[in-house]
């Protein structure tokens, strides 16, 4: 269909034409690339950038039968309800605990869970493992939740054990002080193993000549770990850091949502839950909902151009440089 | 690499924690099932409950005739059936549109996708706009409103970005349109690809939970998840607040368990079968970083 265009594409008379004339016919002579382009172009257009465009909404009354458009500007009203709200800030408070918690305490488990497994010489055990440990990752946190309420239940496993070694049975999921806790063993749980995949990969890569030669050195097993493996996936462990710290406004509204009751309202309401709360549980006001959106998505901005700087600094390359190297 | 070595101290350290840990990961499913085929009476009396001594299935009995989780199953079928159909469409069409090099506008549009990973609306005005589009209730709204994964996408564009260039070009000269280059020539190189961002579609679908909980009201149309949270935590919240209430279905251990192995057993049957698909998409993910 495109075949003339594409014969002539370096004929010599290419050079006369202007710059205009040559993106029409470049774009006239990629047509089919565009006609493949164009539905994934609505999907966004509809689908994320029209909900972009309703964050006015955060300086707006919402009226129902006006719509985001034609709702009457009310200027930073809802900033200013927003910053004076203590539950506010103690949700942003709240969301940094946890996932800042996050970043030094789940995150360094995949990273051991792929040392043990690397080491670990028993080839087949080592599958059967990983299977067990990646499998939990699949699952909801609906279903991962419901099981962990099961297990840490007062006539749960956890607790039955407690009894038999003769303890107090201890209230896991309706105890302020755990619930934090509970939130990063959860994670661990459900996702160390998925983790620990990118890690070990990044171990199959290792040279082993560095190992032969260590060998010859003496050195120990552990002092392998240390000098060669350690320093071998440094740039991997480097790299999830950082997309880690890009989540820190995001992360965990569908584990603590499910794992909050209203015995730890005061530790499991984050900016995410606390959005849905007061938007889907009360009577919502949009415009302060959509302030908060706002907040969030700008907070989160933020933390991605930090980690995007950290990784250009780090690795040369930044989060998103798809582009990049794509075009050489 | 693997020589024959005498079993040292580090050996039996590493076999030890990573045991427990898998027994850790384990064990509770095994008291899942379990409970889910005991009595509410056994369950009662027989701490560290891993094997029922009378098993029973009259929970998985009184769940289906509950009915709840039917409608559950029904209705999460039904939005696969919408959604993975334009997941899959969406995904294809921006990573081979995108993995195509030399064409006016091609950074702009990476541009226009890479900023939707920076910076979203969130979901309140998402969900206004859904309502503003008249698909509050319906399950195209859940299905489009996850349309495409950008994480997925790029994915499948590192794998179609790595096919080389000389079999879209000879295929241009045998007057191959886009369509069909992506569609005869693309595609079936990329079943490795294709079958990794399927499983993940399935997976986010089959888990699909916050959408359909905001989205959808009527009860005759929630999502397995949204029942299976109801049935666990709802009941949980009720058993406090409302014990003596009769119209509400009062739910045992047992048949809350048994809820959770429905709704996991579809993942967990094919889980050890496809994992390598599920590894392929981290590596391929892998070599960008």
């Amino acid at each position: 269909m495109s075949k003339i265009n594409t014969v002539s594409h370096s004929s010599p008379q290419n050079s006369k034409k202007t710059y205009f004339q040559r993106l029409i016919q470049g774009i006239w002579k990629n047509r089919g690339i565009y006609m493949i382009l164009l539905p994934v172009l609505l999907w966004y257009i509809l689908f994320q950038y029209v909900p972009m465009a309703g964050l006015q909404l955060a300086f707006k009354d919402y009226k129902v039968n006006l719509g985001i458009w034609g709702s009457p500007w009310s200027g930073f009203k809802h900033f200013n309800r927003l910053f004076s709200n203590p539950r506010f800030f103690n949700s942003v408070l709240l969301t940094l605990r946890i996932n800042i918690g996050r970043l030094f305490i789940t995150f360094p488990f995949p990273i051991i869970l792929a040392l043990l497994l690397n080491e670990l010489r028993m080839n087949r055990y080592k599958r059967t493992l990983q299977t067990i440990f990646t499998f939990p990752n699949f699952l909801s946190w609906v279903v991962v939740t419901g099981i962990t309420i099961n297990v840490l239940s007062f006539d749960g496993l956890v607790n039955s054990l407690i009894r038999v070694f003769g303890g107090t049975p201890v209230s896991f999921i309706g105890n302020e002080s755990l619930f934090i806790p509970l939130v990063f063993a959860t994670e661990v749980w459900k996702s160390a193993g998925w983790g620990s995949i990118i890690y070990l990969a990044a171990m199959a890569g290792i040279d082993p000549g560095l190992y032969e030669a260590s060998d010859i050195d003496g050195a120990t097993r552990i002092q392998k770990i240390i000098y060669i493996t350690l320093p071998s996936i440094l740039p991997t462990v480097t790299v999830m850091f950082i997309l880690a710290t890009g989540n820190i406004m995001k992360k965990g509204f569908e584990q603590v949502f499910n794992l909050s009751n209203p015995a730890v309202r005061n530790v499991s309401e984050i900016l995410d839950v606390y959005i849905y709360n007061i938007t889907f549980r009360a009577v919502p006001n949009f415009g302060y909902s959509t302030a908060l959106s706002l907040f969030r998505s700008v907070v989160n901005l933020f933390f991605l151009v930090i980690a995007n700087a950290g990784s250009k600094w780090l690795t040369g390359s930044g989060l998103f440089g798809m582009e990049e190297n794509q075009n050489e | 690499m693997n020589k024959k070595r005498k079993i040292d101290k580090i050996d039996i350290i590493v076999f030890i924690v990573l045991t427990m840990w898998g027994l850790s990961i384990l064990i509770p499913f095994v008291n899942v099932l379990a409970v889910s085929f005991s009595t509410q009476k056994e369950y009662l009396e027989t701490p560290l409950l891993l094997w029922p001594k009378k098993p029973t299935l009259e929970n998985y009995a009184a769940l289906f005739r509950n009915g709840r989780i039917l409608i559950g199953y029904r209705t999460t079928l039904q939005l696969i059936g919408i959604a993975l159909p334009v997941n899959l469409f969406l995904t294809i069409c921006a990573a081979y549109g995108l993995s195509r090099k030399g064409y006016p506008g091609r950074k702009l549009f990476m541009k226009f996708v890479v900023f939707t990973m920076l910076f979203s609306g969130g979901i309140i005005p998402l969900y206004l706009t859904v309502r503003s589009y008249g698909l509050i209730g319906s399950l195209w709204g859940v299905a489009l409103s996850t349309g495409l994964n950008t994480f997925y996408m790029i994915i499948m564009l590192n794998f179609f970005a790595s096919l080389p260039d000389s079999l879209i070009e000879s295929a241009k000269l045998d007057g191959a349109g886009e369509y069909t280059i992506m569609f005869r020539i693309i595609l079936p190189l990329s079943k490795a690809v294709l079958a990794t961002v399927t499983l993940y579609y399935l997976v986010d679908r089959w888990n699909e939970w916050y959408h359909a909980m905001i989205m959808i009201r009527d009860t005759a149309k929630t999502p397995l998840q949204v029942i299976l949270r109801s049935i666990i935590l709802d009941s949980q919240l009720l058993d406090e607040v409302v014990t003596e209430s009769v119209d509400i279905f009062s739910f045992s251990d047992g048949l809350k368990m048994g809820s959770i192995v429905v709704v996991m057993l579809p993942v967990m049957c094919v889980f050890p079968f496809l994992q390598k698909h599920f590894v392929k998409g981290v590596l391929i993910g892998a070599i960008k970083a």
